[in-house]
Order: C-alpha cells, then structure tokens, then sequence
C-alpha cells in the first residue's frame, strides 16, 4: 500500500497495537533487566495501547463488510510472492482484541503475583514477545507469516513455561511443551508445502475463495487439510499430543491464564477458523477433526474428574473445551466455534487467575489443602471462581451456557447423532468436574474423616500408586494418600538467595508443589510481604478478577450483534441454517443440573465423602490419573522406536556401512596391493601362470571377437 | 590320406597343456625344464603338421631350429640349476624367493 | 579310415599316456624315462608326416643327448631333500582352470576354422632335398644357430666351473 501510513488511521492503529510490544520487550531485554519496576512499566504501556489500538479497530470496522488487507513486498521469488502485511476482517478483529484485553488484564495482575521475583523483568519481556507474536499471528494475511508467528508463540510458551528454569521439572515441561507442539509443527509446514505448490503462493484470502478447489484435486485437499489439522492438534492440544498442556502447568499461574487458556492453544482453533472454507471443501478432514475434537473432550474431562490439582484440573479442562470448539466448526457451525472461543478466553482466564489467587496466597496447588487452609474464606477469589465454574458448566445466564447451545445446535445438525451424544456427555462431565472443584473447595473436611474416608474407598492395592518412569512435572498424579503428607518444607536451610530451587530433581511421590508453590512457600520469593503490600498485592490482582466476571457474565448477551458481526466473514459459504431443535437447550440444561447434583451428591453434602464415583472403580481412577497412559507410551516410542530403533539404526548404519564401505576399500585397495605383490615377487611359477593366464585370455579375446 | 589337420592341432594342444601343467604344478626345477621340453615338442608337432598341410618346407626347418635352442637352453638351464642347488640346498622353487 | 590315420591315433595315443605319466611320477627318473617313450612316439609322428631327417634328428638329440643330459644330472646331484609337496592346490587350481579354458577355446578355434577337416596328404621330404632347402634358402639361420650353440657351451662351461674358494667372485 502506497497511502502514507501516518494518515491511514487504520494503519496506524494496526501497527501501533502490534509493534510496540516488540519494541518493549527489545528495550526490557537490552536495556531495563535491572529495574523491574520500569520493565513492567515499559511493558504494560506498550500492551495498554495495543487494547485502545484495537478496540478503536474493533469499533471503527464493526460493520465491517470486505477485509482489509495491508501487505509489503518480502519474498519474491519467481511466481511465488509472499509478503508480509495485516488481515483485518471480523475474526482477526475480534481475536485481536481478546489477546490484547486478557494480555492487559494479565500483566496487571502480574504485578501482584510475581512481585519479587528475581526474574521479574525477564517475565515482562517474554509476556510483550507473546503478545507481539500472537498479534502478528492473529492479524497475518497469508500462511506463512501465520506460520513464523505461530512458532514464535511457541517458543515464548517455552520460555515461560520453564520461567522458573533452576527446577529441572520446569524446564523438563518447556522442553516437553516445545517439542510436542513442534511435531504438530511439522504437519502443520507440510499441509502450507502442499498448498503452497499447487496454489502457487499461500494468501489466505486466495485459500478461503472457491477457487482454490480449481487448482488442487479434492485428494490433495483432504490431504493438505488433515497435515495443518495436524498443526492444529499440536498447538492445541487435542488427543494425541494433549500431553504437554498439563505439564505446562509448572509456569507461572498468569502464564497458565494467557497462554494455555485463552490465547495460545486457542491460536489453532484460530487457524481452523482462519481457514474455515478451506475445510469446509474436504468432508474428510471435517469428520477426522469431529472425531478428534470428540475424542480430546472426552479423554480430558475424564482426567479432569480425578485430579487434585487445581492447574491441573483447568488445564485438563481447556483441552476439552478446545475439543469441543473444535467439534463446533467442523460441524459447519462458524460462528459457535467463534463464540465460544470467546467466551472459554474470558472465564477460563478468570479460572487460572482465581487459581493464582489461591496458590498465592496458600501455597499449594492442592486442592483440599487449599479448602482445608481456608480456601473459601477469600471472598473475591471465590466468588469469581464460582463464577467461572458456572460458565464452564454452562449455567445460564453466564456466557458459557450461551456458546454451549450454540455449539449443540450446531452438533445437531449432522445426519450422525454419535456426535451430538459426545457433545451432551461432554456437558454433563463438564458441569460434574467444575462443580467437583467447587465442592471441594468450599466444602473443607477435617483431615481424620477425609483420611478414613478415603482408607475406605480404596482397595489395598492401590495405596502405592507405581512410580512414574518418566518426567511429568512437579505435579504428580495424587493419590488420597497424599493428604496429610504435603507439608515438606523445600528449604530446609531457609536461604533463598539466587536460586529458591537448589534441589532440582524428581520429587517425591506424595508432594504436589508445584514450582510456583515452592516459590510462594516459606523462604520463597513471593512469601515476604508484610501485611499492607499484601493488601496492595491483593486489590492489584483483584481488580482484573472483577472485570473478567463481569465480562463472563455479560458477554453471553452480546451473542446477537456478534452473530451479525462474524456473518460478514464468510459470506460466500453457504452456512448451513441450524434447525432449532427445540428441545435441546432443555436436555442440555438438564444434563448441566444432573451434572451438579452428582457433585453435589459426592462432594458437597454434609456427610458426602468427597470421593467421586471414578475413584471408587481403581482401574478406571488409574487410567485416568496415569492421564490414559498417554505418557507412557510416548515413553516407549521414545525408547523403544526412536532411540533403539531408528537411532540405532542409523548409527549402525553409520558406523559399518558407511565407515565400513570406506575401511572396506581401503583394506581391499591393500589387499590388491599384496595380491599385485604377490603376483611379481613370489615362486616364479605363479608368474609362469600369469603369463599363461594372461595368453588364455587374449586367446579368448581373440576368438570372441572374430 | 593322413588325419585332419584339426586333430592333429589338438593333439599339439594337450601335450602342450601337459607340458604347462608339468611346468606349473611341480615343486621341481628339474621337472620345470623338462616341462619346458615338453612344450617345445608339442610346438614341433605343429610346425611339421603344418608343413605337410601346406606343402612348405619352412614348416620342418623351423623344427630344426627348435631343437638346436632347445638343445642350448637344456644344457645352460640345467647347468644354473646344479649352481643354485649348490648354493641353496633345495630344488624347490619355493626356497628361490630371494625377493619376499 | 585309412591305415595311416589309424598309426597316427596309435601313435598319438601313446605320446600323450607317456607325457601325462611323465609328468606325474616322483621319482625323477621315471619321469625322463616315459618322456623318452613320448619323444620316440613324436620322432614316429614325424616320420609318418613326412619328415624322416627329423624323425632322427629327434631321436638322436632330444630323445637322446637332452634326456641323457637330464638323467646326467639327477643322478650327479643327490636329491636328499624330502620328498617335493606334489601339486599344492594353489599352483594346480589355476593350471588346471586355465588349462581348460584353453583346450575348449582351442578346440572351438580349431573346428571354426574352414580347412580344418582337410586330411593331411602324404608326402615326403628326402634328407637331399631338405638339406638343399635349407643350405640355399636359411644359411644365415644356421650359422646364427651356432653362434648360439658355441655361446652355450662357454655359458655351459663357466657356469658349471668349480670355483676354488672366491665365493664373492660368483656371478650367476
């Protein structure tokens, strides 16, 4: 575009909202590591105006009819021309400004949970590369810049996943988290080669328009489709490479919030949107994402029933959430994926905060620790945290019984009903794990009748639950036994110094400190407040609580005027118009209630034992912990397949074909050499047969040619 | 009416085999010449087989010749032979190796 | 077949059963004693091929001074040392496979070549008209062959010289 940016308001604001972020996070790496204060200022300034660049966006284009694209020329290579630019239509609008409010909001309350930490700046830095980055990647025109930002996401996740790097279950995580997604990653790049060689360049405006389906065969479609699905699977963590998300939850509990909640697993759901006709061409790819997307909801809220961290259970959560999004689009439906992709950023963002909240101020990611400390005597946190509970169930009025529906609606509207039964068991594991988190939390029980309670449920053989062969974090699966043994001190010298986590390593089975418990435990970084900064710390993490509620609550009204908004989109594909079906908010409802009232049966009576109904059953309670035994088999194909399979391979193949050929000849040319030698310097008879063979052979020669 | 002249080329042919064999496949010095007679013989066979064949007299007087070389190389071969065996010991060609 | 072909199969026959015990004995003077049968067996090839002055001259010098010479020899030099390796596989092999691949390529040669199913014709050449032959046609081959013969038997002579003590002034 030649206009003069400075005047196109438009432009100016894009740019503005995405470069300074940038700008920030290069001035805090070079200039500011060592003044926190001005780092957190530099960042949050730069974030603050990326909100009001893209809310004046999102209001100046709110009927917004043609995308607006802005590109510069940047790789030019024969036919292939890619540049580098910014998409605005209403999807990339109303992205932008999710990631910049919920990044807004995370880095105020950032400056209550992480004061004091010596890592404080570098933790600033990283949030404006994340912000940078995923705005690039929400506002990219064309497959590959999506796709350099995509990795730039990822790689920020690392950073700040292993933030707290001095405990080796952290960095072990980042590790884990990068290089999950990184195989997802690949796919990803495929199914972009694919389009790229048939389509000729990879604008994403060209691959949404009908006639990408001229210059690619419906084959090659379904292909390059079910690859970047691939991608999606990694970044977003659908089964198999779901994984790493619960593991990721040895950052920083803000990190949790805006990264593995709102904004960076949700850039895969963005990119099925981004290439939503795209899909919508290839029946296949549809069904296999239904399938996944299914699969993931349901695996992850059945991890979600038995677990005893609260990050963990959130974490589980959002892969199921994400699965149902995902089920959402290819079921045709646009606009409930949209939604509710919406909707799950505000109250699962608000989950992961009132989370933050607890283990700050407890100390434990614990979950009947956190109830039987008192968990519920913090109003704010608690209210908030009831709230997002109830979107996540699908309560109505809040926002996430809104996009639940719309999503159902659209579940509904496919000829198979095994998907539409997914979706409604979905809801009902739903409402009973995020009210099993409720109960349990505002239901404390003494520790003598949780410890008979739990004696008694539990069969003897499972009171050693096996030692997990592998890394998974800080976070074990707990068993009930734990309780009541989580007091270990991490620092028994008391000495904080550099490094609060001199003792790296595995942990022991029955504690579940995560790394930020550690950080926020005596002798920790976070643990010297006094009691007026506690107050200050408080109302500064408080603040983005409240407006993260009022926005859960709120957003579910607005669904109408976003309808319309997304419409524009894509109005070239025929959206299938959804059949109300009119009893199904009912039986959704339903299921909801019937959903709360088993929690409430197990976990929140008077004399409930507060032992799920799963847990009773061993063998399902262990698939379930050992999280479907996914891990160990990553274990094994590491081992057993990477490493002595194919390594092995080809080492083997590298040490005796390769250097064996070269030895081979060499030892053949000295072998010659002796045989030449022999030939010359031995018996004089073997040179009388040299000769006479030689004779033989040009006789032979001779009498073959004539 | 002899014999072809092809049998008698083949005739020639397997003597001269023999005489390379007796040549080759002895540890003898002794039986190396003799072998060496052998082939010089079998060559003979030949010349004269083919003087009949083309009526050319060349043919018989390069037997003669044969036989005066072969006479010569026999009288010097042997006498080598004897020489070496006085300063080796052996009439072995194995023990000859003096460039191994 | 005639009579002259069925003398030449007897007589072929017998040459090579000579040569092919010759050369397998181990005793060294068996060996010179067949192939004077065998050369004998030649000198009556030669004569049935026309050629009588070399059927003598066979007889008298090879059959009779060079074998001579040979038995001269192994019985002036005593053959103490053990009894020699008889055809060691390394030597015998290749003679042996090479060998073969020389009869089967001569003998396709020999029945490729157009006039070699022509039998031989009788004839004759006297000792007058050989000598003739070769005194008017090769006299500078003759003389050249004494030459040789005289450069022999100085090499013959010097070589066979018992020298009396100056081992560094032998010269092979």
């Amino acid at each position: 575009m030649h206009t003069a940016w400075t005047q196109d308001a438009t432009l100016l604001a894009a740019i503005l909202a995405t470069l300074l972020p940038f700008l920030a996070f290069v001035l805090i790496m070079v200039a500011t590591r060592s003044w926190p204060r001005l780092s957190a200022g530099l960042s949050i300034a730069a974030v603050t105006v990326s909100l009001g660049c893209a809310v004046f966006l999102l209001e100046a284009h709110w009927n917004l009819e043609k995308p607006i694209q802005y590109t510069a020329r940047w790789l030019v290579s024969g036919d292939i021309n890619i540049p580098l630019g910014y998409l605005l239509d209403p999807t990339s609008l109303l992205m932008l400004t999710t990631v910049a409010l919920i990044s807004f909001l995370i880095q105020v309350y950032s400056l209550g949970y992480m004061a004091g930490d010596p890592g404080f700046s570098r933790y600033y830095a990283f949030l404006s590369l994340f912000v940078w980055a995923m705005m690039c990647l929400a506002l990219a025109p064309n497959l590959f810049q999506l796709y350099i930002f995509w990795e730039l996401v990822g790689l920020s996740s690392y950073f700040l996943i292993g933030f707290w790097y001095e405990k080796f279950s952290a960095s072990q995580a980042g590790k884990k988290a990068l290089v999950m997604t990184r195989v997802g990653d690949v796919s990803l790049l495929l199914g972009i080669l694919l389009v790229l060689l048939h389509l000729g360049n990879l604008n994403i405006l060209e691959i949404d328009s009908p006639e990408v389906a001229a210059h690619m065969s419906p084959n090659l479609l379904t292909l390059s489709a079910l690859l970047i699905f691939g991608g999606i699977i990694g970044k977003s963590a659908q089964f198999p490479l779901l994984t790493w998300l619960p593991d990721a939850m040895e950052g920083p509990t803000p990190v949790s919030a805006l990264l593995h909640s709102s904004t960076m697993v949700a850039a895969g759901v963005y990119l099925f949107e981004r290439l939503f006709p795209f899909f919508l061409l290839s029946p296949v790819a549809m069904t296999v994402g239904l399938a996944i997307g299914a699969v993931s909801m349901l695996m992850a809220a059945t991890m979600a029933m038995v677990s005893r961290d609260m990050k963990q259970i959130l974490a589980y959560s959002t892969i199921s959430q994400l699965g149902f999004m995902i089920m959402g689009l290819d079921a045709g439906s646009f606009f409930s994926g949209v939604f509710h992709l919406t909707t799950h950023a505000g109250f699962k963002a608000l989950l992961f905060l009132c989370a933050g909240v607890f283990i700050h101020k407890y100390a434990t990611n614990d979950i009947f620790e956190l109830a039987r400390q008192g968990g519920r005597s913090l109003k704010i946190p608690m209210t908030c945290t009831l709230i997002g509970a109830a979107a996540l169930a699908g309560i109505p009025p809040l926002s996430g019984f809104f996009s639940k529906e719309a999503i159902l609606a659209g579940l509904a509207d496919l000829s198979n009903p095994v998907w539409l039964a997914a979706g409604l068991l979905g809801v009902f594991l739903t409402a009973y794990y995020a009210f099993r988190l409720i109960f349990i939390l505002l239901f404390p029980r003494t520790a003598m009748a949780l410890a008979g309670a739990a004696k008694v449920a539990i069969s003897p053989k499972d009171r050693n639950p096996p030692w997990p062969p592998f890394e998974k974090g800080g976070n074990r699966p707990s068993s009930p036994f734990s309780y009541g043994a989580t007091n270990t001190s991490p620092f028994p010298n008391g000495g904080t110094k550099n490094s609060p986590f001199s003792k790296g390593g595995p942990r022991g089975i029955f504690t579940v400190k995560s790394a930020e418990a550690n950080a926020h435990g005596p002798g920790g970084p976070h643990s010297g407040h006094a009691a007026g900064q506690h107050r200050r710390v408080y109302w500064v993490m408080a603040w983005p609580l409240i407006i993260l509620a009022g926005i859960t609550v709120m957003l579910g009204f607005l669904q109408s005027p976003l309808e319309t908004f997304l419409g524009h989109q894509y109005p070239a594909v025929a959206l299938p118009e959804a059949a109300h079906i009119v009893w199904l908010p009912y039986l959704a409802l339903i299921l909801t209630i019937g959903g709360v009232g088993l929690a409430w049966a197990e976990f929140g009576r008077r004399d409930a034992r507060q032992v799920g109904f799963v847990e009773r059953i061993p063998v399902l309670y262990r698939l379930f912990t050992e999280r479907w035994y996914l891990d160990h088999f990553y274990r094994l194909l590491v081992d057993r397949v990477i490493d002595r399979g194919i390594a092995t391979l080809f080492f083997e193949n590298d040490n005796k074909v390769i250097d064996g050929s070269i030895d081979g000849m060499c030892k053949g040319t000295v072998a010659m050499g002796r045989l030449l030698a022999f030939l010359n310097s031995a018996m004089i008879q073997y040179r009388l047969l040299a000769t006479f063979a030689v004779l033989v052979l040009l006789s032979l020669y001779l009498f073959l040619k004539f | 009416m002899i014999v072809p002249f092809g049998h008698v080329l083949l005739l020639a042919g397997v003597l001269f085999l023999l005489g390379l064999f007796c040549a080759v496949a002895r540890r003898n010095l002794i039986m190396m010449v003799l072998g060496v007679e052998i082939m010089l013989n079998a060559a003979s066979i030949v010349f004269v087989a083919a003087a009949l064949h083309w009526k050319q007299l060349e043919g018989q007087v390069f037997v003669l010749f044969i036989l005066a070389v072969a006479a010569t190389e026999v009288s010097v071969g042997l006498a080598m032979i004897v020489y070496a065996y006085r300063r080796t010991g052996s009439f072995d060609p194995g023990a000859y190796n003096l460039l191994q | 077949m005639t009579f002259y072909a069925f003398i030449f199969y007897v007589v072929a026959a017998l040459i090579i059963a000579t040569t092919a015990l010759a050369i397998t004995r181990r005793n060294l003077v068996h060996a010179v004693v067949y192939l004077i049968f065998s050369f004998l067996g030649s000198a009556m090839l030669f004569y049935l091929f026309g050629a009588p002055l070399l059927a003598a001259l066979e007889v008298i010098i090879y059959a009779g001074a060079i074998m001579v010479l040979f038995l001269m020899i192994i019985m002036m030099v005593k053959v103490e040392s053990p009894a020699e390796r008889m055809y060691p596989l390394s030597q015998w092999l290749p003679a042996a496979g090479f060998g073969l691949i020389y009869l089967t390529v001569g003998a396709l040669m020999v029945f490729a070549t157009p006039g070699s199913e022509i039998p031989l014709e009788m004839a004759l050449a006297t000792p007058k008209e050989f000598a003739l032959y070769v005194f008017r046609r090769h006299w500078l081959s003759i003389e050249v062959v004494s030459l040789l013969l005289l450069v022999a038997l100085i090499g013959a002579f010097h070589l066979g010289k018992r020298k009396g003590g100056n081992e560094a002034e032998d010269e092979v």
